[in-house]
Parts: C-alpha cells; sequence; structure tokens
C-alpha cells in the first residue's frame, strides 16, 4: 500500500496514553510549567509520569525491555507532551543516544544501558559541541588516550544539557589527531564515541545561564584525565564520524515533533484568548481578520510541517539510508521551527500586552521556538545541505 | 477467576456535541471516540483481580466496527480476550434490551466468575445494561460499586447511597457495575500496546446470533440542552441580595 495518512490505532493508544497521564495531573501542570520555564528544571513527577507510560522504551527491542515500536510513537508522545506545554529535551537526547547505543554498541553495553533507559530509570547527554568544533565536528579537539584498558580524556565542551539531571554523557573525541587524519588522506578518521559517568573524576561542569532549551540547564564540562574504560566505546575507535551522523537524525526528528507540538499549545491559547477578548464593542477579536488570519496561516504551515515531521519519522522507522533520513529529517526541523517562531510571535501578538505577562504563559515559548531555528542544527547548516545534495549545487563552504 | 467486562466506545467528554440533520444521532464525524470512563473503573477491577490471582480478563463490546478501538485499548490495559459483537445498524435502532440480548448470547457457552460493567454508559446514560445483562445471564447484581472483596466464592462489596455507603454481601458467579471511586485506572502501557496488536479479537455479527434486532425503545429525537441565558452583571451586594432574593428565590 502506498500513502495512508491515517493514524493506527496503535498510534491513537500511544497519543491517548499520554493525554490520559497528563488529564491525571492537571492540576500541576501551570506549576510544571513554570518548573521548566522559570527554573529551568524537569519536574521529575512529570518525568516519573512519562516513564510510566513505558514511552522510553517503545523504540527499543523487546530484548532490552522495549517494546519495539519505531521512533513514530516517541514522536507522537512529545508532540503530545509539547501540546500541553511540555518540552521534554531529555527525552530526545536520550532516546537519540539509546537509538546510537542499539545501532553501534556492544551488547555488554546494551545490556546495561539499554533497560535502564527503556524504564526511563536512566537519563542520558550527549556532549558534542566545543568553542571551536559544532556543526564543524571535525574540529573536535577533546582528545582521548588509549592507555591499556582505558582511555585518558583530556579537552572541553560546551553547551552541554544535563549534566547535572542525566547519569552518563555520549561523548564525541578525537582519539587520532584532525592533522594525522589529513595526512592519512581521511578527514572524517579519528572521531570515537564513549559513553562517561557524569559524575566521573576529572570531569567539571560549570553552569552556563542560557535561556531557550528549557526544563534542562546547560553547561560546559572540562576534562582533565579523565579515565573512559574501553568498553565504553561505542561503535569502533577512529570511525565515530558516521555514527554521529545517523545519531543526530532521531534528535532532528524528535526536535521537530516538539516544536509542533508547542504550535498545538499556542495555537490553543491564541484561539481561546481570542474568541473571549472584547475590545471594541461586544466582538471577540477572534471575529478580526487580523487576528484570525496568522493564526489560520500558522495552522496550515503546522500540518505541513507536521506532515514532514512523520515522513522523516517514517523513513527513520522504514530504515532508509541514514542521508535520505537526515534529509527528511532537515525538511521537518527546518520547517517546525519557522512555524514555532511564527505560533509563538502570533500568540504574543494576539494577546496585546498580556502577552508577555507569565500568567497568560505564551511569552514562556518565545525563546524555546527561536531556539529550534539555531538547534540542534542551524536553519542555515540545513540550507547548506539542501544546496548541496538535493539541489546538487556546488558547495558553499 | 474468568472475568467478563462489558465496555462501551463513547465520544470524548471534551467533544463539542452537534445533532445531526436527522434529528437521531449525533454527528460522528471527526469525533473522538474514548472508552466510557465507568468502563475503565471496570475494565481497572477486573484486571486487580486477575492480577492477585489467575484466570482472564475479557473485554466485551457491541458496536460498529470502529468500536474495535475501545477493544485494542482494553486489550492494551491487560485483558486476554476481546469480544466484538459487530452492529452494523443506525446506533438510534439499538436499545439497551437488545444490546444485552446480545451481550448475553455472545456469553454463552463461556466460563466466567465475575461480570462487569460500567454504572452507565455517559453517552445516552441509559443505566440499564447491567440490570439487564444480570437478569438474561441469571446472575445477581450489585451496582454502584466502590470496593470490591473476594474471598473463594465469596463477594463483599460497598456501594454507593445517598449519603453514604451500603456493604453487601453475594456470591460468584455475579454482575458488578462499576462507580467511580472504585480505582485508579491504569492507561495502556507502551508494550500492553505492543501486546495487544498480537492478540486476536473475537469477532461475532449481531445479525447472526439469533437475536431480535428490532428495538422496544426507539430514539425519536436528539435535542440539545437550550443555550444558557446571558448572566446578569449587578452593581452592589444589596442588588444581589435582592436578585438572588425575588429574581432567583434561593434565599
Amino acid at each position: 500500500m502506498g500513502f495512508d495518512f491515517a493514524y493506527t490505532d496503535e498510534q491513537k493508544m500511544v497519543q491517548e496514553s499520554i493525554t490520559r497521564m497528563l488529564k491525571r495531573h492537571e492540576d500541576k501542570h501551570v506549576s510544571w510549567r513554570q518548573d521548566i520555564y522559570k527554573h529551568h528544571n524537569f519536574p521529575d513527577a512529570l518525568w516519573q509520569a512519562f516513564a510510566e507510560t513505558g514511552i522510553m522504551g517503545s523504540f527499543l527491542p523487546e530484548a532490552y525491555g522495549g517494546s519495539d515500536m519505531g521512533l513514530m510513537p516517541l514522536l507522537l508522545a512529545l508532540e503530545t507532551l509539547s501540546a500541553h506545554g511540555f518540552a521534554s529535551v531529555h527525552a530526545v537526547v536520550t532516546a537519540m543516544d539509546a537509538l546510537c547505543l542499539l545501532k553501534h554498541g556492544s551488547e555488554e553495553l546494551k545490556q546495561r544501558i539499554l533497560p535502564k533507559v527503556a524504564t526511563g530509570e536512566m537519563r542520558l547527554g550527549y556532549a558534542h559541541t566545543e568553542p571551536d568544533a559544532g556543526s564543524n565536528v571535525f574540529n573536535t579537539a577533546t582528545f582521548a588516550k588509549r592507555e591499556g584498558d582505558h582511555y585518558v580524556v583530556n579537552g572541553q565542551k560546551v553547551f552541554i544539557s544535563g549534566v547535572d539531571s542525566t547519569q552518563k554523557l555520549l561523548l564525541v573525541t578525537r582519539t587520532t589527531s584532525l592533522e594525522d587524519a589529513i595526512a592519512q588522506g581521511n578527514r572524517t578518521y579519528g572521531l570515537t564515541l564513549m559513553l562517561v559517568d557524569c559524575d566521573s573524576p576529572g570531569l567539571e561542569k560549570q553552569f552556563l545561564p542560557l535561556q531557550g532549551l528549557e526544563g534542562i540547564k546547560q553547561w560546559a564540562i572540562f576534562f582533565e584525565n579523565m579515565k573512559v574504560p574501553v568498553e565504553n566505546v561505542v561503535g569502533t575507535e577512529n570511525g565515530g564520524a558516521q555514527i554521529i551522523f545517523d545519531s543526530l537524525n532521531s534528535e532532528r526528528i524528535l526536535a521537530a515533533g516538539i516544536a509542533t507540538g508547542m504550535v498545538d499549545f499556542l495555537l490553543d491559547r491564541s484561539t481561546r484568548y481570542a474568541r473571549e477578548r472584547k475590545v471594541f464593542g461586544n466582538r471577540a477579536i477572534g471575529s478580526y481578520q487580523a487576528i484570525a488570519h496568522p493564526l489560520a496561516e500558522t495552522k496550515i504551515e503546522q500540518e505541513a510541517a507536521r506532515l514532514l515531521t512523520y515522513r522523516a519519522a517514517w523513513a527513520f522507522d522504514k530504515g532508509l539510508p541514514p542521508a535520505e533520513v537526515g534529509h527528511f529529517a532537515n525538511l521537518a526541523k527546518f520547517k517546525a521551527a519557522d512555524v514555532a517562531i511564527k505560533a509563538a510571535d502570533h500568540a504574543i501578538e494576539t494577546h496585546g500586552g498580556y502577552g508577555f505577562s507569565e500568567e497568560y504563559e505564551v511569552i514562556y515559548y518565545w525563546n524555546t521556538a527561536r531556539l529550534f531555528k539555531t538547534a540542534p542544527i542551524t536553519r542555515e547548516m540545513i540550507l547548506n545541505f539542501i544546496s548541496e545534495h538535493s539541489l546538487k549545487l556546488p558547495r558553499s563552504y | 477467576m474468568d472475568i467478563i467486562v462489558c465496555i462501551k466506545q463513547v465520544p470524548d467528554t471534551t467533544t463539542v456535541i452537534q445533532i445531526d440533520p436527522s434529528g437521531k444521532d449525533i454527528v460522528r464525524d471527526g469525533i473522538t471516540y474514548i472508552v466510557s470512563p465507568y468502563d475503565e473503573f471496570a475494565i481497572e477491577e477486573a484486571l486487580k483481580l486477575k492480577e492477585a490471582g489467575d484466570g482472564t480478563v475479557t473485554v466485551l463490546t457491541v458496536g460498529p466496527e470502529s468500536a474495535k478501538e475501545a477493544l485494542r485499548t482494553g486489550l492494551a490495559m491487560g485483558a486476554d480476550e476481546a469480544i466484538h459483537v459487530v452492529y452494523e445498524g443506525a446506533p438510534s435502532q439499538l436499545d439497551s434490551l437488545t444490546t444485552a440480548k446480545l451481550i448475553a448470547k455472545a456469553l454463552e457457552g463461556k466460563k466466567y466468575d465475575l461480570v462487569f460493567c460500567g454504572r452507565q454508559a455517559i453517552d445516552d446514560d441509559a443505566l440499564q445494561i447491567g440490570s439487564l445483562v444480570a437478569e438474561f445471564l441469571n446472575v445477581p447484581q450489585i451496582s454502584l460499586v466502590i470496593k470490591l472483596e473476594i474471598n473463594g466464592e465469596q463477594i463483599k462489596a460497598s456501594r454507593t447511597i445517598e449519603g453514604g455507603t451500603q456493604v453487601v454481601e453475594s456470591r460468584l458467579p455475579a454482575l458488578i457495575t462499576a462507580q467511580k471511586g472504585l480505582n485508579e485506572p491504569r492507561y495502556p502501557s507502551m508494550k500492553g500496546i505492543l501486546k495487544a496488536r498480537k492478540k486476536e479479537i473475537t469477532e461475532l455479527k449481531a445479525a447472526e446470533l439469533g437475536v431480535d434486532l428490532t428495538p422496544r425503545v426507539v430514539l425519536e429525537e436528539l435535542r440539545l440542552p437550550p443555550a444558557r441565558p446571558a448572566g446578569k452583571i449587578v452593581g452592589s451586594v444589596a442588588e444581589l441580595v435582592k436578585a438572588l432574593h425575588e429574581e432567583i428565590k434561593v434565599i
């Protein structure tokens, strides 16, 4: 069968399961959102309730305590969560790491980590970006030197989420210097991924007061002779580059889902206000086209973004080649970020001065929506990829 | 212990209901359906009893093809089996008596110790299925149960009554209707959803069960409640008291 745009019974049940979980805690929603957007904490009770649905295992095989349903259920769950105003970065990064482990990790590592991910007991972080390496991962300078049965790691990372609220980080290191790799004629050679404990001796963390990625704190981390056992390597030594590119696809797809879900939340708030608010005479402001049309346009664009996101998750679950999945993941993230910004902007506009009041909550989403334009990949890098790979234009950088 | 739970698929409580031009049904397009909330209490209680001992839980529904979703939800919550009595006629033509007869017929030859129903379905609020099914199955019925203990064959149940609680005893097999407060229904877990995919739903056709489907009670017309009149804003406490006393006559 070709196209079928209906949710399956199973997918509906996933959405219903999350909705019902949220409904059961309805009295806490406002304080949870304050926790996330004002205090940058993800409420434990919300994580617990989310994990109890079993959703963190939905994409893992049954052998690791999962339910083997692919990425789509988690996408739908995060979308639903976000439609109630809760964006969970923890779920995104943990899933991305776990999927990477599943595909490239040793059996021992999988047995050790994945069942705990499935129950929600373990959350994972991802340590990639450095002051001089982000979009260009080949500039990674953090170096892991092999010494017997372990590596000794030195270097630093920046913009790392949740070093305080996750147990382990998937760390991008170099095990061969860029110069040596280039000398060998392969600049993609030399990157290695390894799993490290957040409380490893030799790992120092420094809080970064950032806004945008909500419900999780951002850190700079410094490694000084941090020891990592050899068995914690994910994939092959020096062969990390391809693994990294694979893994980032799931992060983009899930981020796009959070963005389109957020649009639901913002449209709900906007339309609710626009139906009730009267300024001149006895007409609700929602009857003015200047208010209604931008919201209607947002709805159209959201559906477009949603289709792209589902298509990307579908490609991921079909096991299409990473480059193809990446193409759709990029399109989805691009469109979803744009529409989230638009939705936040129009939500504030609809609310007028109240748009800036914490009571109406829409202002919380301004930074978050804007962040999606920059992370997990910038809008400009996506345009570069599309130009180069889909349109076959000369590389511009 | 083998337990049957009769459930019904109903429009979500948040649905804005509109009447179909025929006047005999609601507009069904775009409606999200749920398992009637009282039926969820029934499913949960059945699952708890099964988990405490052994046996099976079977969810059963009478309804159109789409009602399978409700059964899938029951299976995903943890039920072992599902029976769908497929009714293809207009919902307005299916009265409580016929539904109960279909349920009893579907259960013929089936082994059970306990049958659960919700106290009522939240769409038509007929409150009849529990009593009718108990009658056709020839088992005692305990309605509006908020607490249930089973020891061997012995049932001890607490029921809500006006202003208090009544404790009654009976013996298996019996029919229980679930009232709010009986438990906190679980939601389907991902593993449950996965398992539900693999479980078969037994399908029976209502028209082929040998039950006369002619309704004894026919739905003639549906009407929405009259729109609420606009509120009145009073200028002072004195005016409010006067209005409450003289206009609405509540004080």
